[in-house]
């Protein structure tokens, strides 16, 4: 659907990109757009020198300090924001001041009256707003797609997801100062649940449709402000589907290892994630690499981030925003859905808050017998 | 050539369910009487003192059921232990560094809502003034800078059971050696810290040992530093002349004695003798792979593949 956005390219053939921040994500955003035909990345944002310092080396000859400077000093037809989660919303107020149209790192907002607050500002800017929920983006997502609604496993009353890392605290030899701001509910607007819990739902709401919380639980392994752990039940009322969502980010990570795991139960079988990758990280490098390589002979694209699936990912989630941009239309993931993610975990939230209060109102789970007079 | 000689204890493990007890309660309960025995030799030291600090290995907040921190639990339970035998004042300390704060770590860990339930406290030695000192080893004079509170007071070192990223464990004298500033290499700064500090005691926390994995060994080994730090040697199964530290430290000593109700041998033969993990977040040879397919394809690497962590 073509939209009615004020602002528009800038006369460069190519989509004229920024980004504001480039910390781990922002880097990965980074790389994709200098990898991306049609798009020019002219600047870079970020706080921390290093971070910008490795932004030069990989080709953005501009850097700032301040995202508001690079705004105010770059002429632009799109900017990332990979900011922490306080920042998503002056950010894309900046940025609609502008006319910058945006790709926003997930979550959204910290809130839904945050994301209301940002996509009104953007609405009345007339600017595009793209989220960055990369799970349906990813290989293994696709083929459960594809073989659910090839009807493959008859009807699915039931369905399982799990997303672990170790973000931020990581895993031994202690690393680099870990940032505070995941770990602080305020920063972030929760814990591991908005942090991966988000992508879960996006995902799940593209496979199953409109998502009914029906309780949840948050955990935290070590004495951290945010949960660290969140399981969430959940009814899809379209296909009759019982979910279960366990995210969580106290699980030891090693790249390229990912812990994703999606299981449909179906009537005549299970459909699964893990059947749709490569067994062996290095079988299927090996793959993409020989693809690649005919790909420079054939005057094909090569697949970006090729042997690295989740972040492949990324790529095009971008690359589709930005052909988006390129034909004024509505970004596929767009600001209302990752509104709707932020309101499933708002919910989760408030029920596993309700259920912890009633834990500790009645611990033994006794309700107190009525008395007759 | 004298024997020195090592307390041991085992955790009755009988009731549990799995390798690890969320509750610190119960987990503090089940090491009342462990810690009452290991530290019984040195009970009479630690009474005496006006001021007791003990030092665990919260180097980072790790889970303590990986192995890769002391279990807050059994610095519970020795804090009981001191609080309830004692007119000691006694804390708990760690340092600041540039990755994380020790508040932070503390919190984490849950040092902070453990410590509210005694006259217990939290010490950043990194905001503690410092006492200069000079130690010999093998007629070299070392530099030394070791915050007051381990140079005048009792210490208690509690490390943990695990390797440190350069192969040699973690141990007593390392522990102790992450807090003092010295001029000296690897091989005689642990020795230097260890012997500016004197701690009255070292308690082994082996409830969870990390060797490559966690593994749930149920036991504590008090004695001194290096005493410890050999049996800590020998359980993750290391060569004890292949720590450098750690053969200055103990000279030519002879045999250590391991007394106690722990099976040393059952314990060493379950431990896992590997490394930590890689320290790139992604194992060298990926990141290798990838620049290699990288050169050859044209495709970017991915800062997550980048290495240099």
């Amino acid at each position: 659907m073509a939209l009615p956005f004020l602002h528009r390219w800038t006369d460069s053939d190519a989509l004229s990109l920024g980004l504001l921040g480039v910390g781990n994500i922002g880097m990965v955003h980074l790389k994709s757009a200098v990898a991306m035909p049609a798009v020019d990345v002219v600047a870079a944002a970020d706080a921390r020198p290093e971070n910008r310092a490795r932004a030069r080396n990989d080709g953005v000859s501009r850097t700032y300090d301040d995202y508001e400077a690079l705004l105010d000093a770059e002429a632009l037809d799109a900017a990332v924001v990979a900011l922490p989660p306080f920042l998503h919303a002056d950010a894309v107020e900046r940025a609609a001041e502008a006319g910058v149209d945006v790709f926003v790192e997930k979550p959204l907002a910290r809130s839904t009256a945050e994301a209301d607050r940002l996509l009104e500002t953007a609405r009345e800017a007339g600017i595009a707003v793209g989220v960055d929920h990369t799970l349906r983006y990813q290989p293994d997502m696709m083929g459960v797609k594809e073989a659910y609604d090839e009807g493959g496993v008859g009807h699915v009353p039931y369905a399982s997801i799990t997303r672990l890392n170790d973000h931020p605290l990581g895993r031994p030899p202690a690393g680099d100062a870990p940032p505070e701001w995941p770990m602080d509910p305020e920063a972030a607007g929760g814990g591991s649940l908005v942090e991966l819990g988000v992508h879960c739902f996006d995902v799940l709401e593209w496979l199953f449709g409109d998502l009914e919380i029906k309780d949840a639980s948050m955990g935290r392994t070590l004495e951290t402000e945010a949960e660290d752990a969140a399981t969430v039940l959940m009814n899809a009322p379209e296909t009759g589907t019982t979910i279960t969502l366990h995210c969580g980010t106290y699980q030891w990570e090693q790249l390229p290892e990912v812990n994703t795991r999606l299981r449909l139960e179906g009537v005549t079988g299970t459909i699964s994630n893990r059947e749709h990758l490569p067994t062996n990280f290095y079988a299927g490098a090996a793959t993409s690499a020989l693809s690649n390589v005919a790909s420079r002979f054939t005057s094909d694209e090569p697949d970006v981030f090729g042997p690295t699936f989740y972040l492949q990912a990324h790529y095009d989630a971008l690359a589709d925003f930005c052909d988006a941009i390129r034909e004024g239309e509505r970004p596929p993931v767009d600001g209302e859905d990752g509104r709707r993610t932020l309101a499933l975990a708002e919910t989760a939230y408030e029920l596993a808050a309700a259920d912890a209060a009633a834990d500790a109102d009645d611990p033994d789970g006794l309700e107190a017998p009525e008395v007759s007079p | 050539m004298s024997t020195a000689s090592v307390r041991a204890a085992a955790i009755d493990a009988a009731e549990r369910r799995g390798g690890w007890v969320p509750d610190i309660d119960a987990r503090m309960a089940a090491l009342q009487s462990p810690v009452r025995t290991v530290l019984e030799p040195a009970f009479e030291a630690l009474a005496e003192a006006d001021r007791v600090t003990l030092v665990p290995d919260a180097h980072y907040p790790f889970h303590p059921s990986s192995g890769m921190v002391t279990d807050p639990a059994v610095v519970g339970a020795i804090v009981a232990r001191l609080e309830r035998e004692t007119d000691a004042d006694v804390a708990v300390a760690g340092a600041s560094d540039d990755r994380i704060s020790f508040d932070r770590t503390a919190r984490y860990l849950g040092y902070e809502g453990l410590l509210e339930r005694f006259e217990a406290s939290l010490a950043d030695l990194a905001d503690d003034s410092r006492t200069g000192d000079f130690c010999a080893i093998a007629d070299e004079s070392i530099a030394l800078s070791v915050p007051n509170r381990l140079a005048e007071g009792t210490v208690v070192v509690v490390p943990s059971l695990r390797p440190t990223a350069d192969g040699p464990v973690a141990g007593a004298m390392r522990t102790l050696d992450a807090l003092v500033d010295c001029d000296a290499g690897p091989d005689r700064a642990p020795v230097a810290a260890t012997r500016a500090v004197d701690p009255a005691v070292a308690v082994l926390d082996a409830t969870t040992a990390y060797g490559g994995d966690p593994v749930a060994g149920n036991a504590l080994f008090a004695g001194s530093a290096p005493a410890v730090d050999a049996v800590a040697t020998t359980l993750l199964d290391r060569s004890l002349a292949a720590d450098g530290a750690l053969e200055t430290a103990r000279g030519d000593r002879g045999p250590i004695s391991v007394a106690g109700d722990a099976d040393f041998e059952a314990l060493r033969a379950r431990l896992p003798d590997g490394e930590l993990p890689p320290a790139d977040d992604t194992h060298p040879a990926v990141s290798t792979a990838y620049r290699v397919y990288a050169a050859v394809t044209g495709d970017a690497v991915p800062p997550q593949l980048e290495g240099d962590r």
